[in-house]
């Protein structure tokens, strides 16, 4: 393997990660902090995807489809919290599986009445579109811009987190929903912006995917499982976990796939499998 | 009054039980003479769903044209859709569905190969003709032939062959395949390495991504470094579409050259300009310059507002040829109709076709084409670049190799 | 009542296939075959707590343990039938040991992980499993050598329902026997259980692979129903689709179960042939049983029962 070669590789391991942190980084929040395991996860990246291809096919500008798309998004998920899931909190967390298993139903079909079966291109801006010669390799400009997006949105939603006052309160809910409630914290507020915010960062990846991948019916689905092994492997509520397993995950599947082509989906699974055999509440999951 | 949770769940029940009996014979359209029924068990949901959107296209459009002749000996055409999501088990079970309730006699339009062969070894058990339109699969008639089944469409190893002859007559001698990792890119990809090694060309890399690949750039890194000339691309739908514009944003077009088994107009529009110049095969190019497949063309374009793709075209000419086997053979009787359709000819947009007896295929022309710009179009058309005959294409009978 | 509820079940089903048409019939058999396999589920998410979302895995295993039984020995049907349910407990044992390590949410995903990992060699191994088109022209076989044929509607169903009856019936046993007490009290509090002597982790194994096995039973039954195994059967779509008919019906109470998938499938059903919104119309559903029916469908029948 030519130097050359080596540095495209890793920089298309920093891309599929970035990709694979944007889009599982919400569903490893709504666990931790809600006790949730959202289903329909997928669903509001592809909303997020299709909704960016409306804006730039209609505004011509990407920029405006980054910025409007995953507020909507977000917005739509918070709807969708507040009016099924914020009913079954207190129920065992097996019937949140089947609610999010519904909303994901209805999410599909919305895409496919609203958008129709053929898949669709997003361009990025023009200076996006191109490439950088990096010493021997020619490489996308962006992925480059991918990379970026995964990095200041992981580095973002840490600070964000550990040092705001929202940050605090969230975590607050976290760990102990009734006791933050009693010390005065809307829960059911901060229930629902989580759930907004995971379901707005899903809809950025959906809108930083579409130049790369194209907007697809199949999006959702395909991501899903993807999703849950990176958050899996990180473990589950942990921001710097969600960003480990997507840097395992991207490594395998894009080293496994240039070593033997055919394991490149499968690798995921073994690794998943080896992690939690020895570690069963993933790399920096809670022990419970 | 109030109506509470018992209320709700006894009317549930009941109206469940009234729903589940009284069935949607509701929504099935009057008929005056009783019609010949075509069941189309076809994917409408999901990933492969514009596949499915495209059999459907095409039958209803044959509908609307046949029942302006009069119909097919004096009786209306209908044809009856159910989703079968892609998965082969519910394929089989909604075209039993579609036999055993709603007494369809010909099967149409399904999509994946695992469907068609679920499907099709149950025909001679129910008794059914299915006239494929999608299925590739060569064992569809090799191995797993039965005689219920026909294949008037182009297949996996047609496909590839069509692709072979132009490259083997090409001035290019280094190739390097990609693959989807499932039966039709492992055989399509196998057959063109045998091909080329034949005629003393070389394939120097096989990769066979998984289905479902968000990111090529690994297969496109091997590509660049193996020096290949030529890269033939046997890509499932939609991740087709996403190679290519990976390979176009890694600049791969313009080092190698760009070979795919079927141009299709879902991934032009999907990829856009990133597949300006990617030559492949098309085992039905809307472009065909023949002044019957103009007008078809703009007949299509009139009612559904877009450009026809190839299984548009590959569905309406299946169903065609059925229906003119069925006022051949006088009835819709299943048996005679068979027989009707063996060895016959088919007029169809390009020339004509003929059906074998021996393997249920049909001996049909294959066309290498060419992406290309067109302003009159919103997205890059198919230029005819060379028509292979069908005795060129086909394989032997019951098999899948060639001469 | 409560007590001779299930046996007029099974009485109602007896009479149906001469009540029924036949495609309605193909139905009713294909709902019997995941009724099982839904109730196999129920053993280890509503007594033993585990929650799988590989389950799957051994139903596509059984599957294609018949289906080759079939295709190249052309062995009687229960043999065959041995064959895939023994098939999918000799795999669920190891894999059942190596998934016990974690508990919850990443059992779970252990548990998918072999699953998908099961689906990629059923998907690759084409010489034995056909690949991604599978194997076609499985054929129903006699119960034993010149004995009833089993390929008629009517025949292949009484088949499927006496199967269904006796795994049920065992099931029922298991779970009122002190094992199934016992799973029950690692449920309510695993550590506790510890602490009494007995290893809860042997215990979890045991039941993974009893599940394994009647989830086997089930895809055994599928096969040749259907004349094919394909790896569609493994996948963790399905796994899914099994949940969620537990979930429909009522967990822990194995009847449940078989409901749920009972009314998953036809509202598939139906649904799909009134309009091709049928799973915004099935989404919309869900959506509302789990707002209003806490306890699934056995909870609410339960309830209305009581009043």
């Amino acid at each position: 393997m030519s130097p050359a070669i080596a540095v495209e590789q890793l920089l298309n391991t920093a891309a599929l990660s970035a990709l694979l942190f944007l889009v599982s980084v919400g569903l490893s929040l709504v666990f931790g902090i809600l006790r949730v395991v959202n289903f329909a996860h997928g669903m509001f990246y592809m909303l997020g995807a299709y909704i960016g291809f409306s804006i730039v096919s209609r505004s011509g500008s990407f920029w405006l489809a980054l910025a409007l798309a995953p507020p909507l998004v977000g917005l739509i998920g918070a709807a969708l919290e507040s009016t099924t899931l914020r009913f079954i909190y207190r129920r065992p967390p097996i019937y949140q599986v089947l609610l999010t298993f519904g909303l994901s139903l209805i999410l599909e079909e919305a895409v496919r009445i609203v958008w129709g079966a053929t898949a669709q291109a997003v361009d990025p801006p023009a200076w996006l579109a191109g490439s950088v010669t990096l010493g021997a390799t020619v490489y996308p400009t962006y992925r480059l811009f991918l990379i970026t997006v995964g990095a200041v949105v992981g580095g973002g939603l840490w600070l964000f987190l550990k040092t705001t006052r929202a940050g605090l309160v969230i975590r607050a809910v976290a760990q102990n929903g009734e006791m933050a409630g009693c010390l005065g914290t809307d829960v059911r507020r901060v229930r629902t912006a989580v759930f907004g915010l995971a379901c707005a960062l899903a809809g950025l990846g959906g809108v930083v995917a579409a130049p790369m991948l194209t907007a697809y019916l199949g999006m959702g689905i395909g991501v899903i499982v993807e999703a849950f092994v990176v958050v899996v492997i990180g473990g589950l509520g942990s921001i710097g976990g969600s960003i480990v397993g997507s840097l395992i995950v991207g490594a395998a599947q894009t080293w496994g796939g240039f070593f033997i082509s055919e394991v490149a989906m499968a690798i995921m699974y073994a690794v998943m499998a080896a992690v939690l055999i020895f570690r069963p509440w993933g790399l920096f999951g809670d022990e419970e | 009054m109030n109506v509470t949770r018992r209320d709700f769940t006894k009317g549930a029940l009941a109206l469940g039980t009234g729903l589940t009996l009284g069935f949607p014979a509701v929504l099935r359209r009057a008929y005056a003479a009783d019609p010949i029924k075509i069941g189309v068990p076809a994917v409408l949901s999901g990933g492969a769903a514009q596949y499915g959107l495209q059999a459907k296209r095409a039958c209803e459009m044959f509908a609307k044209d046949i029942q302006a002749k009069g119909g097919v000996l004096g009786r209306p055409v209908e044809f009856i859709f159910e989703d079968t999501t892609g998965d082969p088990a519910t394929a089989v079970r909604k075209a039993q569905k579609l036999v055993e309730k709603d007494g369809v006699k010909f099967l149409t339009g399904i999509v994946l190969s695992s469907e068609a062969l679920a499907v099709s070894a149950k025909c001679p058990e129910w008794k059914v003709l299915f006239m494929s339109s999608f299925t590739g699969v060569g064992a569809f008639t090799a191995a797993k032939f039965n005689r219920y089944s026909f294949r008037p469409n182009t297949s996996g190893p047609m496909g590839a062959r069509t692709v072979s002859l132009y490259m083997a007559e090409s001035p290019m001698k280094r190739f390097y395949g990609v693959g989807s990792d499932y039966a039709w890119g492992r055989d399509s990809i196998g057959s063109f390495d045998r091909q080329m090694t034949a005629v003393k060309k070389e394939v120097v890399g096989k990769d066979f991504p998984p289905i479902g690949t968000k990111d090529f750039g690994s297969y496109i890194a091997k590509v660049k470094q193996s020096k290949a000339e030529a890269c033939f691309t046997v890509l499932l739908g939609q991740d087709a579409s996403i190679f290519f514009k990976q390979a176009e944003q890694f600049g791969l077009n313009k080092e190698v050259k760009l070979v795919t088994e079927i141009v299709e107009l879902a991934n032009l529009k999907a990829a856009g300009d990133a597949m300006l110049g990617v030559i492949g095969g098309s085992r039905y190019p809307f472009t065909l310059d023949t002044p019957k497949n103009r007008d078809w063309v703009k007949r299509f374009y009139d009612m559904h507002n877009v450009w026809p793709d190839m299984f548009d075209g590959e569905t309406y000419q299946a169903t065609e040829w059925l229906a003119q086997a069925i006022t051949a053979a006088g009835s819709d009787d299943v048996e005679k109709v068979i027989a009707a359709l063996e060895d016959s000819t088919y007029e169809a947009p390009e020339g004509k076709r003929t059906m074998r007896k021996c393997d249920h295929q049909a001996v049909k022309a294959s066309w290498m084409v060419e992406a290309v710009k067109d302003p009159k179009y919103p997205h890059l058309i198919p230029k005819i670049l060379a028509t292979y005959p069908g005795d060129r294409v086909t394989p032997k009978c019951l098999t899948e190799e060639f001469a | 009542m409560k007590r001779w509820a299930p046996a007029g079940g099974v009485a109602v089903l007896a009479v149906l296939p001469w009540l029924l048409a036949r495609h309605q019939l193909s139905i009713l058999t294909e709902l019997l075959i995941f009724g099982a396999f839904a109730m196999s589920l129920d053993l280890l998410m509503g007594y033993a707590g585990m929650v799988s979302f590989g389950h799957a895995a051994y139903f596509g295993l059984g599957a294609y343990g018949s289906a080759l039984c079939l295709l190249h020995f052309q062995a009687p049907l229960p043999v065959a039938l041995a064959a895939g349910a023994l098939l999918a407990a000799a795999v669920a044992w190891p894999v059942g040991y190596l998934c016990t390590r974690a508990s919850g949410i990443y059992f779970g995903m252990l548990t998918l992980a072999f699953a998908q990992l099961l689906y990629t060699v059923a998907f690759k191994w084409r010489d034995l499993t056909g690949g991604s088109d599978g194997l076609t022209g499985v054929p129903k076989t006699a119960l034993w050598p010149g004995g009833p044929a089993t390929a008629g509607p009517h025949a292949y169903y009484f088949l499927v329902l006496t199967v269904s009856v006796v795994a049920f019936v065992a099931c029922r046993g298991v779970v009122r026997s002190p094992f199934g007490r016992a799973l029950e009290a690692i449920r309510e509090n695993e550590r506790k259980f510890a602490t009494l002597g007995q290893d809860p982790r042997r215990l979890k194994v045991t039941v993974f692979v009893v599940a394994a096995l009647v989830a086997g039973v089930a895809g055994a039954l599928a096969a040749p129903f259907r004349g094919f195994a394909s790896p569609e059967l493994m996948f963790w779509l399905l796994s899914g689709q099994a949940l969620m008919m537990v979930i429909v019906g009522g967990m822990g109470t194995l009847i449940g179960p078989v409901l749920g998938a009972f009314i998953f499938l036809l509202l598939q059903e139906i649904a799909s042939s009134y309009t091709e919104h049928w799973m915004l119309l099935n989404g919309v559903i869900f959506v509302v049983m789990v707002i209003f029916f806490p306890g699934g469908l056995v909870g609410a029948l339960r309830g209305w029962w009581a009043r």
